[in-house]
């Protein structure tokens, strides 16, 4: 099992938001600063992460076993809710101006479906739980460099003379756009 | 803490009855969809190996079928070769003869890119493993002879390599176990 | 608001995807062919459906501090009985819509109307709102998959419609295009409000 060739996969060539099309709603939300992009970055990789350990555990010791595999999607959600509810404590408690900043996109990524998304995805490719735990992480980080640098270009972007009807949403895909047909490049990337 | 036990109960009743519910609906569809993929699978093995009449499942280390015809003569053999693509797992359908050549193939599970990984479906793709043996099987890309599909070298690379050491295996287990693992089940085309 | 209003206000006025920019990750990943895109639609549409019919009928047993993970179980149950009946009696389009149909479970619409609206109206506006929001999804699933379709593969509905000469822009089904698409859209949209916006100015 090769971290690099893993890495390059999980960051660059299947990239959450930019390839697999998942994480979009913070994406589009909080990409505006440079701050709050990083924080909820973080913050996403951190739950990405527990979350592919916890539904691998769950999936291969409790649902198969039990045969009862078609409780995942129940089980899955209901177990990434109970993580973004810890997380928003924890951040609340020990860092209150990211709190803030992030404000109600902290309770959403609930509903990232990146978060979801790698979970399935793990128990679909028939991943190890070392490989699982590694796809969520590196997933994380992935999604994270992308919001970072669709940050760094909005920010530089409200200096700019934008057209009135390409303001605001429609400006924001077409940047995505580009960056997606960008990062299409790497799909022949051989390690 | 009367409070957290109240509202504990009243999700753990809401999530008991929607179990239920699924548990009913998973009784349901589940033997629908067992028998669609059994049909999809009949279907496939008809088409890669299309003299047999019926086929006889051997159940050893692994899987695969032996084909006979109507007075009863073996006339091939056909498998799974399974492989990792792309974005996700490969499953291709293998029909060989008695001499172990490549009577057609069939792609039967595949999530790649539309347009590039998946026209791995395409005949223009399969049709260039017809007639081969274990040994004439690589891509362009690693000195072989198939010709990959522009822009898909990796899902070309991963079904042609599974069908390589899917060969050899079921080759394998023939040389060696032979007759002892037969499985009675029979399928009538 | 009539029932009538109800039911059309998703469609168009308050279009999920187009004004409220909700449930975006299932319109550009699943936009690949107009097949997909109603197959994708009518799923949410479902889901939507009983969540709101559901969830505005429990309203009042469900005590406010743990009503989100009660709609998340109720949403998701919905959900899996929709995976489960697609795998079962329309196993081709299953299979294409892959990962996205579990993750219509974190689809923003669904959770949105449940928070702002099922939970807050009766049973009967709710199954409009429902219904209107879900169709209003599909609309927008449907003229996306309409132009990346065409482009993409000068197919519709898997019909060959553009000339055999004419060489697809493969990148229009892939995820750049689902981007630069949507953005085109939005912006033709902008496009159209300024100019309805202009004319109610000049017309009093």
């Amino acid at each position: 099992m090769n971290i690099f060739a893993l890495s390059v996969s999980a960051i660059l060539v299947n990239n959450f938001i930019l390839s697999r099309i998942m994480g979009l709603c913070p994406y589009i939300g909080v990409s505006k600063k440079l701050d709050s992009a990083f924080g909820m970055g973080m913050a996403v990789i951190f739950v990405m992460t527990l979350a592919s350990t916890i539904t691998w555990i769950i999936q291969h010791y409790l649902l198969v076993p039990f045969n009862i595999g078609y409780l995942q999607t129940i089980a899955f959600i209901l177990t990434i809710a109970s993580l973004v509810q810890f997380v928003e404590m924890v951040i609340q408690k020990m860092a209150p101006a990211l709190y803030k900043s992030l404000g109600v996109y902290l309770p959403l990524i609930t509903t990232n479906c990146a978060v979801l998304g790698v979970s399935i995805i793990n128990i679909n490719d028939g991943l190890s739980f070392i490989e699982s735990v590694l796809n969520g992480f590196l997933g994380g980080v992935g999604f994270t460099l992308v919001l970072i640098i669709m940050a760094g270009l909005r920010e530089r972007l409200e200096k700019a003379d934008i057209p009135e009807h390409m303001q605001g949403m429609p400006i924001a895909f077409i940047l995505a756009g580009s960056m997606a047909l960008a990062f299409l490049g790497f799909s022949g990337l051989k390690i | 803490m009367k409070d957290y036990i109240k509202l504990g109960g009243i999700l753990f009743i809401i999530a008991a009855v929607a179990s239920g519910i699924l548990a009913f609906v998973n009784n349901v569809t589940s033997p629908i969809i067992s028998e669609n993929q059994l049909l999809n699978e009949q279907s496939a093995r008809n088409e890669v190996l299309p003299d047999a009449v019926k086929f006889e499942e051997v159940d050893s280390e692994i899987v695969y079928y032996i084909g006979f015809d109507k007075e009863d003569n073996v006339v091939g053999y056909t498998f799974v070769a399974e492989g990792s693509g792309y974005s996700g797992v490969l499953h291709t359908m293998v029909g060989v003869d008695t001499e172990f050549k490549i009577n057609r193939i069939k792609v039967i599970l595949q999530s790649e890119t539309p347009g590039l990984g998946a026209n791995s479906e395409n005949p223009e793709f399969t049709d260039q493993f017809n007639g081969r043996i274990k040994d004439e099987l690589a891509v362009d890309k690693d000195g072989g002879e198939i010709v990959s599909i522009t822009g898909a070298t990796i899902t070309s690379r991963a079904i042609t390599e599974s069908l390589s050491s899917m060969m050899k295996v079921v080759a394998l287990d023939l040389e060696t176990s032979h007759n002892d693992t037969f499985v009675e089940n029979e399928e009538v085309k | 608001m009539s029932s009538f209003k109800e039911l059309t206000k998703g469609l168009v006025k308050e279009n999920p995807v187009f004004v409220m920019a909700l449930g975006l990750c299932p319109t550009l990943a699943t936009s690949t062919s107009i097949v997909n895109a109603v197959g994708m639609g009518l799923a949410a549409t479902f889901v939507l459906l009983c969540s709101n019919i559901l969830i505005s009928m429990i309203k009042d047993l469900v005590p406010s501090k743990v009503r989100i993970p009660c709609y998340i179980v109720l949403i998701a149950s919905f959900t899996t009985i929709v995976d489960m009946l697609m795998e079962a009696f329309v196993p081709a389009v299953h299979k294409s819509l892959g990962v996205f149909i579990p993750l219509i479970v974190v689809n923003c619409i669904i959770l949105g109307r449940a928070e702002a609206f099922a939970s807050k109206n009766n049973v009967w506006n709710s199954a409009l709102d429902g219904i209107g929001m879900g169709l209003g999804f599909t609309l927008a699933l449907v003229v996306i998959a309409f132009f990346r379709e065409l482009l993409g593969t000068g197919q519709l509905l898997g019909f060959q419609i553009a000339p055999l000469s004419y060489q697809p822009v493969l990148v229009a089904i892939l995820a750049p295009g689902a981007f630069l698409t949507l953005g085109l859209i939005m912006s033709i949209i902008s496009i159209m409000k300024k100019k309805s916006q202009s004319g109610q100015e000049i017309r009093g």
